[in-house]
């Protein structure tokens, strides 16, 4: 019996060393967007720098949070989220600082991201994608969709389709405060409970769906699931050009009463395992043919001024480049921090579980 | 005792041993889980009681703000989203439970009372579904019930739901998957009983009583009792904490108490909030148990219920 | 003649419920072999998804991992169990109440509870002391926790249907402790083992929740990529996967068949 035990007891400290020396030398572990990297640029690094990139993905910005706070911020070397959480993921210290003397091609940032709101001196990030959140919907149920989240939010103009939400609270809650007059960006309290209230009711309506996330929003699109839905420019043209069929009768549209505009961006996390390697891999996509192929990949804008001759046509034009008009209209979503943060999220989570 | 010729002057020694050897032997398993299951328990506990730091995480000084918030008191007064949720879960575990123990009674009595050689293949048959992930029979009932479907079609024909709409996300959908989830936990127990039906029994009470109805009532029911009372706390109890099916079927509109901890923790919003709803649910779990216990030993005739 | 009516109907239930239980696992099966991508309808046999997967090196690690963890989890879980189970039996005169609750407090704790609790834990071990980083080890750690009870219990059983005066027997059969396991304890619970060993691995690999949440960024599981591909919208990929695991269960379903058979012969 005393046997037994001694093995117990080797197997069990085995088990706790095999837990603590998983992250080696030799590997870079990203985490990002789903279908957000072309496979081949990953390839590519992977043969110059001779190391292994291991790749995981979550859907939204808090599941992204969350995992860093369960453990993550030790176990990726990059994470790639959007504007308006930047700034909590530094208030937290879950992100170091960049050192700026690895990363050679900065200057190829195109000017007006070189210091953006959320990053005062672009001292943590360096800008991966741009792109937008607009309403994807079924042109065949819709021939004459209005320009308007009144398709989501408005019984009248859409009575009888499914249609669902953003799983990112922030984004839907929005999407009512432009549709009430308030703006996509607005954080006044008044503002927000009249779009909690109508959130409410909308998902009291017999054709809401669910709050689905952006990338599944177009494949329950896709399969008939929804009729209208959620979701981002480049990923609309991205599986627009895997499955023509099914998004032949899909369009993307800026809703005229205001919607997100966004910036993806690199960091790495305090306590990353390989940050060196994580520099040279920002400086890698920095790098002008590989920015090119980024964007030309995944359909989305790139803020890389360097890479701009080798875009394909189809990145120069709407929905990628925004109509002048839809620019105008565009908001980033705002990044919320002490009180106003957990008001909003007790209104979101009244909404959620309503 | 087993070690009755153990003599006299041996004895304590044999104590010792005797102690040694229950130390081997259980100690191992008890630290495990004390070390894994009990401390983090316990912390989990003592996170309900911290304050939501700025960002979701858990922070000193001490408080009950995540209890005041679970029961609904926030910055903007009293609100009943966390009320609805608890009286959804509770409505979902009634409901899917009753509906188990509809379907299971009568299958697991058609099996006592098939021939003999069948009997394990039909259980196995009911069991297999089982051994597959969880994941992937719901993800099965997604199929199965989206829009467009044959069956959301028949639904639709019928006037049950609105036109385009699918079975599924709906409440329904998410009623069906615990149903389907939770079936062969209902049917096990309940098989025991009815093998040990004490035939004689029924007999005598078929003699007595006119009606089968008061016969069943009165000989048959009492004996699958404890079977029965096994089979509910096989099932309400995970059912009532039940994530994945309210995630995958419920879209939104079907969140449960599972759905509201787990976002606390996997949305990234507040995890003393997610500890308190967890700890609730464990008062809701134990209050379970210590009921179905008391009521088994009540109706039971004295005979223990498993668990 | 009532009684027919009766059996009649019990025996069209039965047919019914069979139905109602195997219906979500067809669909997934066939429409793992449609061509088009669509849940609605079904244009043609093809087999398009199946090569998809076979590239695929995350799922491939998936499924390693999955294997890893259930085979490894459960072989722990039984050597710890079987102790456990053991010693439940030779002590049961004592008052255990205390192991009783232990053992039982993995059974009822609900899957998300049981979850979050060791997934904050682990998180503050690590912060403190940097072991325990999240990974296949701590997805270890969780399934041996909830298996050790039913191993325990299984094991504690099939001793309990034992003669005592067996025990006799083998202590003046063989002399040394070691020998009394190795040729009479084993081979007696044999079958204990073996039923505990699968109820084990049975478990583990219908574990989303626990996994889900202990779980690093390279020990996603099967049911994890799953999730994750549901989440991110993929279906016909997935009834392929899911395929493959209903196919592994129904070759298990059949041999433990053949092995209740045998055993009854």
């Amino acid at each position: 019996m005393p046997n037994n035990k001694k093995i117990l007891a080797l197997s069990l400290g085995g088990l706790l060393l095999a837990g603590s020396v998983q992250a080696q030398e030799n590997k870079l572990y990203l985490f990002n967007w789903t279908e957000y990297m072309d496979p081949e640029i990953i390839e590519a690094f992977e043969a110059r720098y001779d190391v292994e990139v291991v790749q995981n993905y979550f859907n939204s910005l808090p599941e992204m949070f969350a995992k860093l706070n369960a453990g993550g911020v030790s176990q990726y070397d990059i994470i790639v989220p959007s504007n308006y959480f930047v700034p909590r993921l530094i208030q937290t210290g879950l992100v170091q600082k960049l050192d700026k003397s690895k990363l050679e091609n900065l200057d190829n940032i195109m000017a007006q991201f070189q210091d953006p709101a959320f990053d005062p001196g672009a001292e943590y990030t360096v800008p991966y994608q741009w792109g937008t959140t607009g309403i994807v919907y079924n042109t065949e149920t819709f021939p004459e969709a209005p320009k308007s989240w009144s398709l989501m939010f408005d019984p009248k103009a859409n009575p009888e389709h499914p249609f669902a939400l953003m799983g990112d609270g922030q984004v839907s809650m929005g999407g009512a405060c432009a549709y009430l007059g308030h703006g996509y960006d607005c954080t006044d309290m008044n503002a927000w409970k009249e779009a909690a209230r109508l959130l409410i009711e909308t998902k009291g309506r017999e054709t809401f769906s669910g709050f689905t996330d952006g990338t599944p929003a177009l494949q329950q699109l896709a399969r008939g699931v929804t009729h209208v839905g959620l979701s981002y420019n480049g990923d609309y043209l991205f599986f627009k050009e895997e499955d023509p069929d099914s998004f032949a009768t899909l369009d993307f549209m800026i809703p005229d009463e205001g919607a997100e505009m966004w910036v993806d961006s690199m960091l790495i996390p305090s306590e990353a395992p390989n940050p060196d390697m994580a520099h040279k891999f920002i400086d890698f996509i920095l790098e002008a043919e590989v920015g090119a192929q980024l964007s030309n990949y995944n359909y989305y804008a790139s803020p890389n001024a360097a890479a701009t001759p080798y875009l394909d046509e189809v990145l120069t034009k709407p929905p990628v480049q925004p109509s002048e008009a839809d620019m105008e209209r565009l908001r980033f979503t705002p990044s919320l921090e002490g009180d106003a943060l957990q008001t909003f999220q007790q209104l979101w989570s009244e909404v959620q579980s309503r | 005792m087993a070690y009755n010729g153990v003599m006299p002057s041996a004895r304590s020694r044999a104590m010792v041993r005797e102690a040694r050897h229950l130390l081997f032997t259980v100690a191992p398993g008890a630290i495990w889980i004390v070390i894994f299951l009990v401390l983090p328990g316990a912390y989990l506990m003592g996170v309900a009681f911290m304050t939501n730091g700025p960002y979701g995480l858990p922070e000193m000084p001490l408080s009950l703000a995540s209890f005041e918030r679970l029961a609904g008191f926030g910055f903007l007064g009293w609100s009943p989203g966390n009320l609805y949720t608890l009286l959804r879960s509770l409505w979902q575990t009634a409901v899917s439970t009753g509906l188990v123990v509809l379907v299971a009674y009568p299958i697991a009595y058609y099996i006592t009372t098939c021939r003999e050689k069948w009997r394990p293949i039909m259980l196995l048959l009911v069991v297999v579904p089982s051994w597959t992930n969880q994941v992937i029979r719901t993800f099965g009932w997604m199929n199965l019930l989206a829009p467009g479907t044959p069956l959301s079609g028949l639904a639709e024909g019928l006037g049950l739901i609105a036109p385009n709409m699918g079975l599924y996300p709906s409440n329904f959908a998410v009623t069906l998957g615990l149903v389907y989830n939770f079936l062969p936990f209902m049917v096990l127990p309940l098989y025991a009983a009815f093998e040990k039906l004490d035939t004689a029994q029924v007999e005598a009470a078929q003699d007595l009583f006119a009606s089968p109805v008061r016969a069943f009532w009165h000989a048959v029911f009492p004996q699958t009792l404890p079977g029965l009372l096994a089979g509910i706390v096989l099932v309400a109890i995970p059912a009532f904490g039940m994530y994945v099916i309210p995630e995958l079927l419920g879209g939104g509109k079907g969140m449960m108490l599972g759905n509201l901890v787990a976002t606390q923790f996997s949305g990234g919003a507040n995890w003393p909030l997610g500890a308190a709803g967890a700890i609730l649910m464990l008062i809701a779990t134990f209050i379970g148990l210590f009921a179905m216990r008391r009521i088994g030993k009540r109706l039971g005739g004295g005979e223990e219920v498993v668990i | 003649m009532r009684k027919r009516t009766l059996k009649r109907g019990l025996t069209a239930f039965w047919w019914a419920t069979l139905a109602f239980l195997y219906l979500p696992l067809a669909v997934v099966v066939l429409f793992s072999f449609n061509a088009a991508n669509s849940a609605a309808s079904f244009t043609g046999v093809s087999l398009r998804w199946y090569y998809q997967l076979m590239g695929n090196e995350a799922i491939l690690s998936a499924f390693a991992n999955s294997l890893v963890l259930a085979i490894t989890s459960s072989v722990i879980a039984l050597v710890i169990g079987c102790l456990i189970g053991y010693g439940m039996y030779r002590h049961r005169h004592r008052k255990l109440g205390w192991l009783i609750v232990l053992i039982y407090l993995p059974i009822v704790l609900p899957d998300i509870v049981f979850g979050i609790s060791e997934m904050a834990f682990f998180v503050q071990i690590h912060r403190l002391t940097g072991l325990l980083q999240p990974g296949l080890g701590t997805m270890i750690i969780a399934h041996v926790t909830f298996q050790i009870p039913f191993v325990a219990l299984i094991i504690y059983s099939r001793f309990v249907g034992l003669d005592p005066t067996l025990f006799e027997a083998a202590k003046d059969l063989y002399a040394s402790p070691f020998k009394r396991v190795v040729h009479f304890m084993l081979p007696t619970i044999k079958p204990a083992l073996i039923s505990a060993f699968f109820l084990s691995f049975t478990l583990s690999v219908d574990d989303f929740v626990i996994s889900f949440f202990t779980a690093g960024p390279e020990s996603a599981t099967l049911p994890i990529y799953i999730w994750g591909a549901i989440k991110k919208g993929v279906s016909p990929e997935i009834n392929a996967i899911a395929t493959l695991m209903i196919g592994a269960v129904a070759i298990a379903a059949i041999m433990s068949l053949l092995f209740s058979r045998r055993r009854h012969a």
